[in-house]
């Protein structure tokens, strides 16, 4: 077990700069998850710290260590792979000790040690198969028990459900939670399901294009997103944005939009950022997530309220069971309210939504930065 | 496979007379490609009188084995008449390390080009590429050379050196193509796991690369065991292999041309690849195909 910390990290392929000043520390025992879309550089940042790919730049540290220049197998720490990578000619048994027996560890340890973690993940009868005669959950299994068995530093964990599927997935990351909790062991994963990412992560570092894009704990990052594209890519259905202006509403500042030809004016909460003021009379983008935007609430009507109702036309409905994304034509654009079902219209008539405005959020038009 | 015979069935007088159409080109070719063989093995069964009696295509009245314990045993290989066996024995000798050693080599230069991807491995491999397509007759000057300043000129050891030497360009090929659907994932857990470059090809990549190895070895064995130009070129006298022998006791007989000795003699030189493909034949096709499809 120990800290992991990330100083000024940069990566280059020739000209290319896939990784771009990368700064990021975790406690022993945080569980970070790197995420972001394809080719953000998530997966060179977990092979850098690995070992197994060099970085142009920058310090990694593990506890006071520094391991730039350390061999993988001298790093203490274990992977898990997306494609498992389990030795398809030994069996599980030899698959899970072989890192052991390459460091020398005696053969009476090994067996202990292969015995406490195939307890431990529920694969004693499995021992002796093969990993073509697995399923993909059992290899799954098989392939964290190579990594827990080493006892290492940090696990590193790349992409390791995404060859799953829908249910198992759900099933092992629960399972991946519990393990963390039980070993309160460090763990780097990575991953581009922000579901996941929200689900496992103590703090998760969101990336694109190489750079660091918000790095927090998974309910600040998803109340206050750093930028449009955090906003955007963490949360499910995403953000909402509607290009709007701020406003002087008889000493209010509030957001107003054009909507078919009427004008939409919702008055911020009071207790408002002072940095605001300095926005009236300049254009901003208004986001608020699909649960900011609501059938009518009760106290809505009375002054003062977080909430604000206006009036708009349903598109489509999306009936989930528990609510009923709406979508609704706003500004021009669809937006997706969520919506008890008993309290949803069917598409084509006129609904009062009520906006729950302690939960928007601004931001600036050009640099996609919160305001 | 009940279904596919529902629809043969209905396909009506056309498809029949496809299939009896194919099936003739098919007999046809077939003949053709036997026939040869068949002359062989029933010439080599024959005595000489018989031979000279009887036409090329029949089938010999007393089966006799003589033909090959003389060519086993007594023909005369320019002076020496002790038969083919001895050069049989050259052959293996020759043949068994030059197939292993460029089999080994061959899966260490494709394990080090796919998985330790270094700055001009590309490059390498272009190069490996190309001595797929230098014509043998390209090196045998600067070949005889270099044998000479080795000192191992007209010995057995010189032409183990040609063959791999020769042999390496194909069998880098095979295994390069053949290691890279493996997936790297499995070289990194390895290193991360603490195996070393040796460790993890001795233990990890050699294991499952079965298929690759027997295509590598019928292909060279096959190769060299064949090889005639090589063997004329780098060797002399008793250490000649098979093929040269063979040659040999074809070419200079003197008197009466002996037939069924010299087919008796081409039908054991010919054997050992024959014995090669039928025992591995399947894992053969199987190997070439196993890199196109992944997974």
């Amino acid at each position: 077990m120990a800290s992991l910390t990330l100083d000024k990290v940069r990566k280059t392929f020739g000209s290319v700069e896939v990784l771009k000043e990368i700064n990021l520390t975790i406690e022993d025992g945080e569980f970070l998850v790197l995420v972001g879309p394809s080719g953000c550089g998530k997966s060179t940042l977990l092979n850098l710290i690995a070992g197994l790919e060099t970085s142009s730049d920058g310090e990694i540290r593990i506890g006071d260590r520094v391991i730039n220049n350390v061999h993988p197998k001298d790093r203490n720490i274990a992977m898990v792979f997306q494609s498992y990578a389990l030795y398809p000619n030994m069996t599980v048994r030899k698959n899970i000790t072989f890192g052991l027996e390459i460091r020398g560890v005696s053969a009476s340890e090994r067996d202990k040690a292969v015995d406490d973690v195939a307890h431990l993940l529920q694969i004693e009868n499995l021992l002796d198969r093969k990993p073509s005669q697995l399923s993909g959950g059992q290899r799954q299994r098989v392939a964290m028990g190579r990594a827990l068995v080493r006892n290492p530093d940090i696990f590193l964990f790349d992409e390791p459900l995404s060859n799953l599927d829908a249910k198992l997935r759900v099933d092992m990351r629960t399972e991946i939670k519990k393990l963390h909790h039980r070993l309160g062991s460090t763990i780097v994963y990575v991953t581009h399901d922000q579901i996941e990412a929200m689900t496992l992560a103590s703090r998760i570092a969101v990336m694109k294009g190489g750079i660091l894009q918000q790095f927090d704990t998974p309910q600040h990052i998803y109340e206050k997103p750093n930028n449009m594209f955090v906003a955007g890519f963490i949360g499910s259905p995403s953000m909402n944005f509607i290009e709007a202006k701020l406003v002087d509403d008889n000493g209010r500042i509030a957001v107003t939009f054009d909507n078919n030809g009427q004008k939409v004016v919702l008055p911020l909460v009071a207790d408002s950022p002072e940095s605001y003021k300095s926005w009236v009379g300049k254009d901003v983008v208004f986001g608020i997530r699909p649960e900011g935007l609501t059938h009518k609430r009760t106290g809505s009507d009375q002054p003062g309220s977080q909430y604000v109702n206006f009036d708009a036309k349903v598109e489509v409905i999306e009936p989930t069971g528990a609510d009923t994304m709406t979508v609704i034509n706003l500004g021009g654009k669809e937006i997706v309210a969520r919506v008890r079902p008993d309290r949803a219209t069917n598409p084509g008539e006129m609904m009062t939504f009520s906006a729950d405005m302690n939960q928007i959020s601004l931001f600036d038009p050009t640099t996609e930065l919160r305001i | 496979m009940a279904d596919l015979q529902t629809y043969g069935q209905d396909s009506g007088l056309k498809h029949t007379l496809l299939r009896g159409l194919l099936y003739l080109v098919l007999i046809l070719f077939s003949i053709y490609y036997l026939f040869p063989l068949f002359v062989m093995v029933t010439t080599s069964l024959k005595s000489l009188t018989e031979i000279r009696e009887g036409t090329l295509i029949s089938l010999p009245r007393v089966v006799t084995f003589d033909a090959w314990n003389y060519a086993w045993n007594e023909a005369c290989v320019g002076v020496e008449c002790s038969g083919i066996k001895t050069f049989f024995w050259n052959s293996v000798q020759m043949a068994v390390p030059a197939v292993l050693i460029s089999t080994i080599l061959g899966a260490l230069n494709g394990y080090a080009l796919t998985k330790f991807r270094f700055k001009g491995a590309n490059i390498v491999f272009a190069m490996l590429l190309f001595g797929c397509f230098v014509p043998f007759q390209v090196v045998l000057l600067p070949m005889s050379v270099t044998l000479g300043k080795l000192g191992i000129a007209n010995s057995t050891t010189g032409l183990v050196l040609v063959h791999v030497v020769y042999g390496l360009c194909f069998t880098t090929l095979f295994f390069r193509n053949y290691y890279v659907s493996i997936p790297d994932e499995l070289v990194k857990a390895a290193t991360i796991d603490g195996a070393g470059f040796f460790t993890i090809f001795w233990r990890i990549i050699l294991p499952i690369s079965g298929p690759i190895i027997v295509v590598s070895i019928i292909w060279q064995f096959t190769q060299i065991w064949n090889d005639f130009l090589f063997g004329a070129s780098f060797s002399s006298g008793g250490s000649a292999p098979m093929t040269v022998a063979l040659n040999n006791i074809v070419n200079t007989t003197t008197g009466v041309k002996q037939y069924n000795v010299d087919m008796a003699a081409a039908l054991l030189t010919g054997l050992p690849t024959l014995l090669v493909y039928v025992l591995a034949g399947k894992y053969f096709v199987r190997g070439l195909t196993a890199g196109s499809v992944k997974g």
